[in-house]
């Protein structure tokens, strides 16, 4: 169900909105992860890792190249299958559910959009690609993705084509693209990688106001832990497969579990 | 980018979850594989096959006709003209295009591609209408009792005409996309404009180049449409090898045919070998230049 | 206030004149030159002149047989093209090298030495004519003897035209639209699809354009029976033969206007595809 939100005031940047919370159908989910373990080619890239995400809460993702946080992110979407472990959204198994039907809202490191189709169908498609039962009309689909480019700062262009688009103007683009389909969850695969220096620090505060918003559980995964920390509710440092640590960014920097992490955060 | 170990293999992927199914990709496989099959190998096949449909007694007596042996003679001597002439002015053209800015460059890159687009027959009837009994220059030819349509000089002309862009096409945006930058330290170093050429072009351009005379040596040996329109088909003397064999196909002489056809399928084959390789060697140096991506 | 384009930018490197010179003297003589003269005679006899020659029943029947079976040709390796790119470029199967090579057979197989293979291949009694046969079709000899030809002919023109593009497909796009929802055949006919097909239509334009002017690989299997299985083309070369050389000019003038007309049509395409989807 979606609430109208007001015009967004051009004046600042990203200003403070008096728009209402979008409100996905169902309160916001868990996300329970237990003895996940996958192996590409003999190679182990998760072992045995565990992760109790609480509803609505913000997690990072953090860790070097190679750590497994990606392929983490992409198991709870369901674009990978994981060896071993279960995986579920509020109390429902999730790993017998196809990537159609998980209803993971996926924002890709490089975006990802549909490059022949408008801004506007990018967003609808989600919509439009439902079966006719549960497709909502014309009009219905419009007033969202409408209401989806005003949150993002995003008013009047969805007549534009990708390509026509800045970086950041993109990122918002795929996430409002995600957002469309009220998503259970929402993960993004290093938000702000593609962008340079001063984007990324526009976006941290605006997606940590969107999340806000939303009150969507959000994962992201990111090799940049000043990001994690500032953003996130709780961070996951992974290394090499496991999780080394999960706490608040407060907590780690002041406990930090392991000599990785000590050597990481510096 | 994820941390899955996609790119370790060359190719493609694994297969993802997101794929089509197993059974739906099964049948794509057998469509394409039984298409080609049927359309492409098939022929082929057949064309050994009915070679030697007489042993190899017989396959071999097709070139102790005389017909044949002239006809192949022909052929060499057609390709030992045409293909030397294409190739330096594909080399020329290469050189001119790619190594200076001028305007109307998109004009002569198109301008040298047009017999692509000329059907085989029409790029024969062009010679006979210039140099036919009414062509424009018809009557100055009789005058001088040469003999251009219906003799060799017209099928080297027609065969010119088919084989025009091969080599450029292959040089010409390999030598763009190399710029200028090598010949030009060469020449800040005291070479000429021409020693330049042949010490640094032409070795960076050599398995396009080679590839290049290669496909203008195969289509000049086995042009059939023109040739056949300017030939006069005269036995022994204006019939290259596939226009015997298409004389001795229509004789009935189907083994012989075959047989004399092998040459070109075996140039065939050959031509198609060198691609594999040529694009094997253009993959092997790609990558030979690419950074390290590190799998997240 | 903006300075005169030069012509061309002083260049250090020697020799602009000489290969300049060269290469328009040579192309001017061995393609426009002869090119000219054919576009001059045609100008010659007018548009009502050619068209009082298309109208004559056999060149009429020859130009029909031509451009629709041309036509079905092409639509046919569009078909079978697509799926065999798509298989050769997204899959892994035993042989698949050896396919990929041999999809360019028809572009390297001398145009004579195609048109016997199929001719006997499809004769009566041929290796697939016999059993055709029993079945109650004809191949040679037909219509049907041509359209096998031209598929032959067009198919590395799709295959070759489509399959750079399905490799530069990003597996992040079919994903996204997973995630969205999608159903795999959803994810193919509106995001995959829609990109290829610039590189669809100009693989369809240049097999139709290769098709049309086929002769080698067509006479040979047609049966070239006046205004039945007759291909322009070889109505040229009849006229000729007759000494028509305003028949033979006329034919070959329209079909030289086609050629032009498609190599028209592939610029628009790529053009349109460039400006829509980003790239072709």
């Amino acid at each position: 169900m979606w609430l109208p939100s007001e015009a967004a005031s051009l004046s600042a940047p990203f200003p403070q909105e008096h728009a209402e919370a979008v409100v996905a159908p169902s309160a916001p989910q868990c996300i329970e992860i237990v003895g996940i373990s996958k192996a590409f080619g003999g190679h182990a890239i998760l072992k045995n890792v565990s992760l109790s995400i609480e509803p609505g809460e913000l997690v990072a993702l953090l860790g070097p190249s190679g750590s497994g946080k990606t392929t983490l992110l992409r198991i709870i979407a369901g674009l990978e299958t994981p060896d071993e472990g279960t995986l579920r959204f509020g109390g429902d198994d999730a790993i017998g559910l196809s990537v159609q039907d998980r209803r993971a809202g996926f924002v890709f490191q490089s975006y990802a959009l549909f490059r022949h189709m408008t801004v506007f169908d990018n967003i609808a498609y989600g919509l439009t690609v439902r079966p006719r039962r549960s497709r909502p009309g014309r009009r219905e689909i419009a007033k969202r993705v409408n209401d989806l480019l005003d949150m993002m700062q995003l008013p009047g262009l969805g007549g534009r084509y990708p390509t026509q688009l800045s970086g950041g103007q993109r990122q918002r683009v795929a996430l409002a693209r995600a957002l469309a389909i009220e998503p259970r969850v929402l993960l993004l695969d290093e938000p702000f990688g593609a962008l340079d220096a001063k984007v990324r620090k526009d976006l941290r505060q605006w997606l940590r106001e969107i999340h806000d918003r939303t009150a969507l559980t959000t994962v992201f995964v990111t090799h940049d832990q000043s990001e994690a920390m500032e953003l996130a509710d709780r961070v996951a440092i992974l290394n090499e497969g496991r999780i080394e640590q999960l706490a608040t960014a407060s907590e780690i920097r002041a406990r930090p579990a392991t000599a990785f992490i000590r050597e990481f955060l510096s | 980018m994820s941390d899955l170990a996609l790119s370790s293999n060359a190719g493609r992927p694994a297969a993802s979850v997101v794929d089509e199914s197993p059974l739906l990709r099964l049948a794509i496989i057998a469509v394409a594989v039984a298409f080609l099959g049927l359309f492409l190998l098939v022929p082929l096949v057949v064309v050994f096959v009915e070679a030697f449909a007489h042993g190899l007694g017989g396959y071999l007596q097709t070139f102790f006709d005389s017909d044949v042996l002239a006809a192949i003679r022909l052929t060499l001597l057609v390709a030992a003209i045409v293909v030397p002439l294409n190739t330096a002015f594909g080399l020329c053209a290469a050189w001119w295009i790619a190594k200076f800015d001028f305007r109307g460059k998109d004009l002569v890159v198109t301008l040298i591609d047009l017999p692509f687009s000329v059907s085989p027959v029409v790029s024969g009837l062009i010679f006979v209408l210039v140099f036919g009994a009414q062509g424009v220059l018809g009557p100055w030819v009789t005058a001088r009792g040469l003999h251009i349509i219906f003799a060799v000089p017209g099928i080297v002309l027609a065969t010119l005409f088919v084989t025009f862009p091969f080599v450029a096409r292959e040089v010409i945006p390999l030598m763009q996309s190399q710029g200028r930058a090598e010949e030009e330290a060469a020449l800040t170093l005291g070479a000429s404009g021409l020693k330049a050429f042949f010490t640094v072009t032409l070795p960076n351009i050599r398995w396009a180049l080679a590839y290049g005379v290669l496909l203008c040596n195969a289509r000049a040996m086995g042009e059939f449409g023109a040739v056949s329109v300017v030939s006069g088909h005269i036995r022994g003397l204006t019939n290259t090898i596939p226009l015997q064999v298409e004389i001795l196909y229509n004789e009935y002489s189907i083994a012989s045919a075959f047989a004399l056809a092998t040459l070109l399928a075996l140039l065939a084959l050959v031509t198609l070998g060198a691609k594999s390789l040529l694009e094997w060697r253009t993959r092997q140096s790609d990558n030979r230049g690419l950074p390290d991506v590190a799998p997240e | 206030m903006s300075l005169p384009v030069p012509l061309r930018k002083r260049s250090a490197l020697p020799g602009f004149g000489v290969t300049a010179g060269i290469t328009l003297a040579y192309l001017g003589l061995i393609v426009l030159f002869p090119l000219s003269v054919l576009i001059a005679r045609a100008s010659a006899l007018g548009p009502v002149g050619i068209l009082r020659v298309a109208m004559e029943p056999r060149v009429l029947a020859a130009l029909q047989t031509t451009f629709g079976i041309s036509l079905a040709a092409a639509v046919i390796d569009l078909f079978f093209g697509g799926l065999v790119a798509w298989a050769l470029t997204r899959y892994r199967f035993p042989g698949r090298g050896i396919l990929d090579a041999i999809v360019d057979l028809p572009f390297a197989l001398p145009t004579a030495v195609a048109g016997i293979a199929l001719a006997s291949l499809y004769a009566p009694n041929g290796w697939l004519g016999r059993p055709l046969a029993a079945a109650g079709f004809k191949v040679a000899f037909t219509k049907w003897g041509i359209l096998v030809a031209l598929i032959f002919v067009g198919l590395p023109f799709v295959v070759r035209t489509v399959q750079p593009l399905i490799t530069e497909i990003e597996r992040e796009i079919e994903e996204a639209s997973a995630t969205l929802g999608a159903t795999r055949r959803q994810t193919l006919w509106r995001v995959l699809l829609p990109p290829l097909a610039p590189a669809l239509l100009t693989g369809l334009a240049l097999a139709f354009a290769r098709g049309v002017g086929e002769y080698g690989s067509v006479i040979f299997i047609a049966g070239n029976l006046a205004y039945v299985s007759e291909i322009a083309p070889l109505l040229i070369v009849i006229r000729l033969e007759e000494y028509d050389y305003t028949g033979a000019t006329a034919i070959a003038a329209i079909m030289l206007a086609i050629s032009f007309l498609m190599l028209l049509v592939i610029n628009l395409i790529q053009s349109w595809g460039g400006r829509r989807f980003g790239h072709v």
